[in-house]
């Protein structure tokens, strides 16, 4: 099933990349930009969204604050916290707020292997 | 170039002059926690871009800073800080304009990014650390012995042992211990091994991670760090073979390429063979291709330059020899900076980023263009049919109208597609003023307003040269020692004042200073003593036109040549730099004020006005902003000189070339009455030329000279007439 997949980053460079993989891994998804969580709040409710990937480090309201906005939207939508920075803390939040923790730079393979399973999860979830 | 490596430079560039603006303000309030995370985020942000494009070395220095920059959060910046991130920066910026050149990072990069490493490994040295690995030493040599005993062939190679125990919930964490690994560069044995007793069966959690990953690499430590922090839980990390760093130079090439550039050594070395030119060139060629294609973009450099020198020798020698020393791996320091920034600058000015704005104006444009086109065609057919000739003339003029002012507009969109904001020659003076306050001991304080104003590329990329100077005189000559300011009733900290503004068709960019203003007795002894002009003529002159002799060649105020301002290059330089993009400078100075020197430049390059004049036959473009007046003086008028000729014009001599002749033609014309002259003035100097016949005022698009042509002398350029001819533009300065 196709996807609309929201990329979250202030770098444009960051979205873009992440976009390139997204078409080479799937072609016939759609995706989404936004430079910070205004926008992107603003994309979530414009659009249709399935999974979202937020940078952590971003001006104004970081990536896990925007994680809890946009649980409180639509708890079901699988989100993932993208960041250079590893540390516990932010692992730990991400977790309490339901989003899964992916080390930058996103590499092509280990966003197959998130997508896929944030997908099928999404799926399940549509049909129940 | 890739779209995404260009994302990077644009970003990359972006996020250097924002932490630089951090980190400068940081200095000045060194506990602005705003300012703080910001420069943090930037930083932050920097080492992500470089990860995006695969840019270790840079990744690596960055997040050495990154690291630092944490360490150093909630207590205020020391200013020795400062200028360690500020370093980094600069080097930064290094490696962009090598990158933007070249589209590789530099071969030293790695080499230089330890530098950078070590530098803030050593601010933020503290004791606890070395006793806490101090501790361990014992029991890693067991784990690693063992490793090692297991590598076989491998080991010689085993540059770094790790072993790392990933936390027990790590799968809940998102962490994959085992794919971290994978990603390391350079592995070359894996082993995993139970961290402890295993459970009994009915009690093992299947979900708790209960292993110990152990791993040899041929990467050296330095390297793995970027990818390590991924992963949680306790990690050790043992360089092997400290001996040999010096195996970290970049020598070893591959393999393909150690035979490609060996059989460029065979075919040089045929000397029997015939066309030993078409060897040196395509030889030298494909080795420096090869080289810059592994990276190693020194040697690929040096190979070029010894193909350059074989080739003018007709003797591979010098070819070869650059090839073999490249083939050893000898890659010569990269002392010769200022050559590979020169070629940057002139690459640079050949690509051209465009705002996609930009881009639709043009396509709306010449949309309409089209549809003009069309109605054009409909008028041609109804004048066929014949009917009704007063309308449509005033349809085809109509259409004329509408034309015309489409081709101005696309004509503009075009020039606009060549515009850049100053901001990216502004944009490195703070590092610069930074550094050099600190040298002279003078305290400054940089203030820069209109970065947003636009100039054309060529002018941008061409004004930082003149305007580094303007400000290294400023801070030199200009700014007062704070001592001298305070006496004087001044602020210790001086005020240079970077200003660039749109002034019509002319930008303007001052460089104002708050010092002691130009110091006009001493200007005018100077000349004197270094015979720049006559003592009795420099005694003559008023104040205004004696500020104008530090523009003549040979002065220099400075009575002491400081690593600064005395690099040979004057303010004359300054002057002829700004001439050569057909702009001038001016100098305003107020004794005890300050002084603001003032470029004036085009805002685009390429439209110049142009006179037509006839000479000798052939038309010819005198740029207006040369035209002083047109006059036609009686041939009684005209006085010989030796072989030349001059004519007095409202009291004031003025030499009289014959256009003609200066161009290689008949001098004839001489018949007439009267001589047509258009008087050309330029930097202060007159000037007339005996034309034929004038002709009329263009604005046209100068095309440099090209191909064989280039460097031509007394030529600007060309413009094709409207009937197809080629109008050559006369560069008047250089024939004056």
């Amino acid at each position: 099933m196709s996807c609309t997949v929201l990329i979250v980053d202030d770098s444009k460079l960051a979205r873009m990349s992440v976009a390139k993989s997204l078409r080479s891994l799937h072609p016939d998804w759609t995706h989404l930009e936004a430079a910070n969580a205004d926008d992107a709040l603003a994309q979530v409710r414009k659009h249709k969204v399935d999974l979202a990937l937020l940078d952590f480090n971003m001006p104004g309201r970081d990536g896990l604050t925007l994680a809890a906005e946009l649980k409180a939207i639509d708890p079901s939508l699988p989100l993932a916290v993208v960041s250079a920075n590893h540390q516990e803390e932010i692992i730990r939040k991400a977790q309490e707020i339901g989003a899964v923790f992916l080390a930058k730079p996103l590499t092509e393979k280990v966003l197959a292997e998130y997508l896929s399973g944030a997908a099928s999860r999404r799926n399940a979830a549509a049909k129940e | 170039m890739n779209d995404l490596l260009q994302q990077f430079l644009v970003e990359s560039r972006e996020l250097v002059a924002q932490a630089t603006d951090d980190l400068l303000a940081l200095e000045r309030t060194p506990g602005d926690a705003a300012r703080f995370d910001s420069a943090f985020r930037a930083f932050h942000t920097l080492k992500g871009a470089a990860g995006i494009v695969d840019f270790d070395a840079m990744a690596r220095a960055l997040h050495a800073a990154e690291d630092a920059l944490a360490r150093g959060r909630g207590a205020p910046m020391p200013p020795a800080h400062v200028g360690d991130y500020l370093s980094c920066l600069d080097q930064v910026i290094q490696w962009l304009d090598h990158l933007e050149a070249s589209g590789a990072p530099p071969a030293d990069a790695e080499a230089r990014a330890d530098l950078l490493v070590r530098r803030f490994a050593e601010a933020a040295a503290t004791p606890g650390d070395a006793a806490g690995d101090a501790a361990d030493d014992t029991e890693a040599d067991l784990w690693v012995d063992g490793l090692l005993a297991a590598a076989g062939e491998a080991r010689a190679q085993a540059r770094t042992a790790l072993r790392l125990r990933p936390a027990e919930d790590c799968f809940f964490r998102g962490d994959d211990p085992l794919a971290v690994i994978e990603t390391l560069p350079g592995l070359l044995v894996l082993r995993l091994e139970p961290a402890g007793p295993w459970p009994p069966r009915d009690e093992i959690d299947p979900f708790a991670c209960r292993l110990v990953v152990l791993a040899l690499l041929s990467a050296p430590e330095a390297t793995l760090a970027s990818h390590l922090h991924t992963v949680h839980g306790q990690m050790d990390v043992v360089p092997l073979s400290p001996a040999g760093p010096q195996d970290t130079a970049p020598s070893a090439l591959p393999a393909a390429a150690r035979a490609l550039l060996e059989a460029q050594l065979a075919l040089l070395s045929d000397r029997g063979a015939e066309a030993a030119a078409g060897r040196i060139a395509s030889a030298g060629r494909l080795a420096e291709n090869v080289l810059r294609r592994v990276g190693a973009a020194a040697a690929a450099e040096a190979v070029a330059r010894a193909a350059a020198a074989s080739a003018a020798a007709g003797d591979p020698g010098p070819l070869a020899a650059a090839i073999r020393q490249a083939l050893a791996g000898a890659t010569q320091a990269p002392a010769a900076t200022d050559a590979p920034r020169a070629a940057a600058m002139a690459d640079t000015a050949r690509t051209l980023r465009v705002d996609v704005a930009r881009i639709d104006a043009l396509v709306k444009l010449t949309g309409e263009v089209t549809v003009a086109k069309n109605a054009v065609g409909h008028i041609a057919r109804l004048a066929q049919t014949g009917t009704d000739l007063p309308a449509l003339a005033a349809r085809l003029k109509d259409q004329h109208a509408l034309l015309a002012r489409l081709t101005d507009e696309l004509q503009s969109a075009v020039l606009n597609l060549r515009v850049l904001p100053l901001r990216h020659v502004f944009q490195r003076f703070p590092r610069l003023v930074r550094e050099i306050s600190a040298d002279l001991g003078k305290p400054v304080r940089l203030v820069t307003e209109g970065e947003a104003t636009e100039a054309d590329k060529a002018v941008v990329e061409a004004v930082f040269e003149p305007l580094l100077h303007v400000v290294r005189n400023a801070l030199d000559h200009g700014i007062e020692p704070p001592a001298r300011r305070s006496a004087a009733g001044k602020p210790a900290v001086a005020t240079l004042r970077l200003h660039a503004a749109r002034q019509g068709e002319r930008v303007v960019i001052a460089v104002a200073d708050d010092g002691g203003g130009i110091d006009l007795p001493r200007v005018r002894r100077i000349a004197a003593e270094r015979g720049v002009a006559g003592a009795e003529a420099v005694a003559a002159l008023s104040d205004a036109e004696a500020i104008d002799l530090i523009f003549r060649p040979g002065f220099s105020t400075a009575e002491t040549v400081t690593g600064l301002s005395g690099r040979g290059v004057g303010m004359d330089a300054v002057r002829a730099a700004l001439a050569r993009m057909g702009g001038s400078v001016a100098v305003d100075s107020r004794t005890g004020h300050g002084t603001t020197v003032r470029f004036t430049l085009p805002f685009t390059v390429m439209v110049t006005r142009v006179m037509t004049v006839e000479a000798g036959g052939q038309a010819f473009g005198i740029p207006m902003d040369a035209v002083v007046e047109t006059v036609r003086v009686p041939r009684g008028r005209i006085v010989r000189v030796g072989a030349a000729a001059a004519f007095t014009l409202r009291e004031r001599t003025v030499p009289l070339l014959s256009l003609a002749r200066e161009l290689g033609g008949p001098a004839d014309g001489t018949a007439s009455a009267e001589a047509q002259v258009v008087v050309i003035g330029t930097d202060g100097q007159i000037g007339g030329f005996e034309v034929d016949r004038l002709g009329e005022r263009l604005d046209v698009v100068l095309q440099p000279m090209d191909g064989i042509l280039t460097g031509m002398r007394g030529i600007a350029g060309t413009t094709l007439l409207g009937d197809g001819r080629v109008l050559l533009v006369l560069d008047v300065q250089e024939m004056l």
